[in-house]
């Protein structure tokens, strides 16, 4: 008996395909994809072409958006895209938003932040659609969006398992945690060591350098990107890209006030910080003054 | 007979893009080419911190992030040197965004090859294989960026990359398990893409050779070969690149004769109907991209399939895909020499400029692509991008049509046109920034 699969569609508005591209880097991409009948992707081969799509003659169960959102002026094949994305909306069980962009509204939202917004969200303020499209909605956040984020969901939804979200309807299994958790420079936030300057293993980019890690949400040291590494651990700072006011200004620079921080961990309070700092900065410990390893030169 | 137009949307390029074909006597007199939407990154940046640029150049584009990463932090090099600030990078420096460059650039040909073109050509000669092109294509894609990844952190959208050098400091441990990826890759080229090893391949230095060729590749020049596919899709047979890489210096090529050139003689300008802008240097139009790269080289096999079918579409996909060998050969050279107690990045944090003019430039996987930063009081003044995508597609001036439009003028049905169309490595989003 031929078993139907859940109809995938992944549809793009204002993007760069990044996400896309992202997810094209899993490394059991087709594994995946295979309990879903790929309707229309933009870069693999699906069931229908992009003009059945335009027509919206497409059946779709799961529907995946790349990219940030204007009500007018975007159109393809003559149609407004907000309008096709409705239509497919409105048809699908799952929607599933792609990044920073279809989360929130992203880099891309600064061209026109009056018009350009993500899907459901516009920053952390919900927009009109939400309400009708709340109880389908996951939000996957990121500039891209990790291919293993989207896997898990993918497969959730394949295996009928309710995913748990948050309020902005992140998986909480994702988003739970904070970009700081698993990087390899813990040591050296612990201890309040900075980092001489870029392009060395070891100290910590929080203080100076702009990164972010501690306070925003996502699992970037927790699943590795590429299978292999994340930005801190190469040494550049965590830019934010998963929040929803992503990206902020001057990112390579630590705001401060005093010297201190101006953004604290996510949850910690001020005066639990300074605490912290002032026990730390009283010790002097040799081992995190030294270089971690050296070679015979 | 009078014109007949015919309108058709052509996805999967990185977007979409819609062509607007007229036909004369039953053959195509002139194209438009129309992109869809304005993104205005360049207006984004105006009024931020300069190496904000850094992380929001890469995304221009997904398959090419890394490639406007580099020339965004070129840009902010060049800015300081022309501020009298000298900016010397190690050789470690350099080798590992060379490496990392090259890559991306493995990566955005492989996926060409197996999610466009094979699958192109196979639905256009109604020859369709049950191959999973795709997995081919994401297995040599993924494998590649992985060791990108590991320099670099992620891909896409890494912004490792920084005025003086690259924020990785890695270890042997890193740079063993990017070798064995490059070696992995390398292995693929050999059983799936050429059936040859790479040093055979890389000695097949004329047309007549073609036929030790094997593999996808192999199938690909022989679809080509036997359905009357050699001669068409050639358009002015002019050339420039203006970055230097393994695979060419800077240079134009016309005819035979190749000279130097200098990019602030690039002129861009806005173009009727469409929300992408034309590129010209000294008023003409040049194609950019691996064929200009193999051009202004001299490349042996690039020169042989030149003389012969000129820049024909044959000669095009052939420069790109040759480029992925090239690539593999130089990318196990470039770890293999990399000296890990230099420093990775030399210009002192600390030290920022607050008003500088810098233009960087680098080749990336379509061809020459230009960053050019004018910052004032610490901030982004003026951003200006100028991507490969511009100078290949762009509609023309009033002397001569456009690189891929006059490719494209001739032909006598849309499927061999848009065919055409595509072997150009069309990336909307980019075209379109």
């Amino acid at each position: 008996m031929m078993v139907t699969k859940p109809r995938l569609l992944w549809l793009q508005s204002i993007t760069c395909n990044g996400n896309t591209h992202s997810f094209l880097n899993h490394p059991d991409l087709f594994s995946i994809l295979d309990h879903f009948e790929i309707v229309h992707h933009p870069a693999l081969e699906g069931s229908y072409t992009f003009n059945d799509v335009i027509e919206g003659i497409v059946p779709c169960d799961v529907l995946i958006l790349e990219g940030s959102f204007t009500q007018k002026g975007f159109l393809k094949g003559g149609v407004e895209v907000s309008s096709l994305i409705e239509t497919y909306a409105n048809k699908a069980q799952h929607i599933i938003s792609a990044g920073t962009c279809a989360t929130f509204g992203g880099i891309f939202k600064q061209k026109d932040p009056e018009n350009i917004s993500g899907f459901c969200f516009d920053l952390e303020e919900q927009t009109s659609r939400y309400e009708m499209y709340r109880s389908k909605l996951i939000s996957l956040p990121g500039c891209p969006m990790h291919p293993k984020w989207m896997s898990y969901v993918l497969l959730m939804i394949a295996n009928k398992k309710k995913i748990a979200i948050d309020n902005l309807h992140r998986p909480v299994e994702l988003y739970g945690y904070t970009v700081h958790t698993g990087c390899t420079r813990n040591e050296y936030f612990e201890w309040k060591i900075d980092v001489k300057n870029f392009g060395l293993k070891e100290g910590c980019l929080f203080y100076e350098n702009g990164c972010q890690g501690p306070y925003t949400r996502g699992s970037c040291n927790k699943i590795l990107w590429n299978d292999t590494s994340s930005k801190t651990r190469v040494g550049t700072p965590c830019f934010g890209c998963t929040e929803p006011n992503y990206p902020q200004e001057s990112l390579f620079r630590t705001k401060t006030n005093m010297g201190i921080p101006a953004k604290m961990p996510l949850g910690v309070p001020k005066r639990a910080y300074l605490t912290l700092t002032g026990v730390t900065k009283s010790f002097k410990i040799k081992r995190f003054t030294e270089r971690l390893m050296e070679y015979d030169k | 007979m009078k014109s007949l137009k015919i309108k058709q949307l052509i996805e999967k390029i990185e977007g979409e893009a819609e062509l607007d074909f007229t036909f004369n006597e039953g053959k195509i007199e002139d194209v438009r080419i129309n992109f869809g939407f304005y993104r205005g990154i360049e207006e984004i940046l105006q009024g931020k911190d300069p190496r904000d640029a850094l992380v929001i150049t890469p995304r221009v584009c997904g398959i090419c992030n890394h490639a406007h990463l580099l020339a965004a932090v070129r840009a902010i090099e060049n800015g300081y040197e022309n501020a009298g600030v000298k900016i010397e990078l190690t050789s470690k420096a350099k080798d590992i965004r060379e490496f990392t460059l090259a890559c991306e650039l493995i990566q955005n040909h492989i996926k060409w090859l197996y999610l466009t073109l094979l699958p192109q050509i196979e639905t256009y000669l109604d020859c369709k294989s049950e191959e999973n092109y795709a997995m081919k294509a994401t297995y040599l894609s993924s494998t590649i960026t992985k060791a990108l990844a590991i320099f670099a952190g992620q891909w896409p959208h890494s912004s490792y990359a920084v005025p003086g050098g690259v924020t990785c400091d890695p270890t042997y441990l890193d740079v063993m398990q990017a070798q064995s990826l490059v070696d992995e890759s390398v292995t693929f080229f050999e059983q799936v893409v050429t059936g040859l090893s790479l040093d055979e391949y890389l000695a097949i230095d004329m047309c007549a050779d073609f036929h030790r060729i094997g593999g996808d590749f192999g199938k690909l020049l022989h679809l080509i070969g036997s359905n009357g596919m050699t001669e068409i899709g050639k358009s002015h047979d002019r050339f420039i690149v203006f970055g230097e890489s393994i695979l060419s210096k800077p240079g134009k090529s016309i005819v035979t004769t190749v000279s130097r050139v200098d990019s602030t003689f690039v002129h861009e300008t806005a173009q009727m109907g469409t929300v992408a802008k034309a590129v010209t240097y000294k008023n003409k139009l040049y194609e950019v991209g691996p064929l200009a790269r193999g051009m202004v080289a001299k490349t042996p096999i690039v020169k042989n399939l030149h003389k012969r079918y000129k820049d024909s579409l044959l000669t095009r996909v052939f420069a790109r895909i040759h480029e992925i060998a090239t690539l593999l050969a130089h990318t196990k050279r470039l770890l293999q020499n990399l000296d890990l107690n230099e420093l990775s990045c030399t210009l002192d944090r600390k030290s920022i400029l607050n008003d500088f003019e810098g233009t960087g430039i680098v080749e990336a996987a379509r061809g020459s692509l230009i960053h050019k930063s004018s910052v004032k009081n610490g901030l982004i003044e003026q951003y200006e991008i100028i991507t490969p995508t511009q100078w290949n597609l762009s509609h023309g001036n009033k002397e001569e049509q456009g690189i891929a439009i006059k490719a494209m003028v001739g032909s006598q049905n849309i499927e061999e046109a848009t065919f055409i169309f595509r072997t150009f490595d069309v990336c909307s989003v980019c075209t379109t920034q």
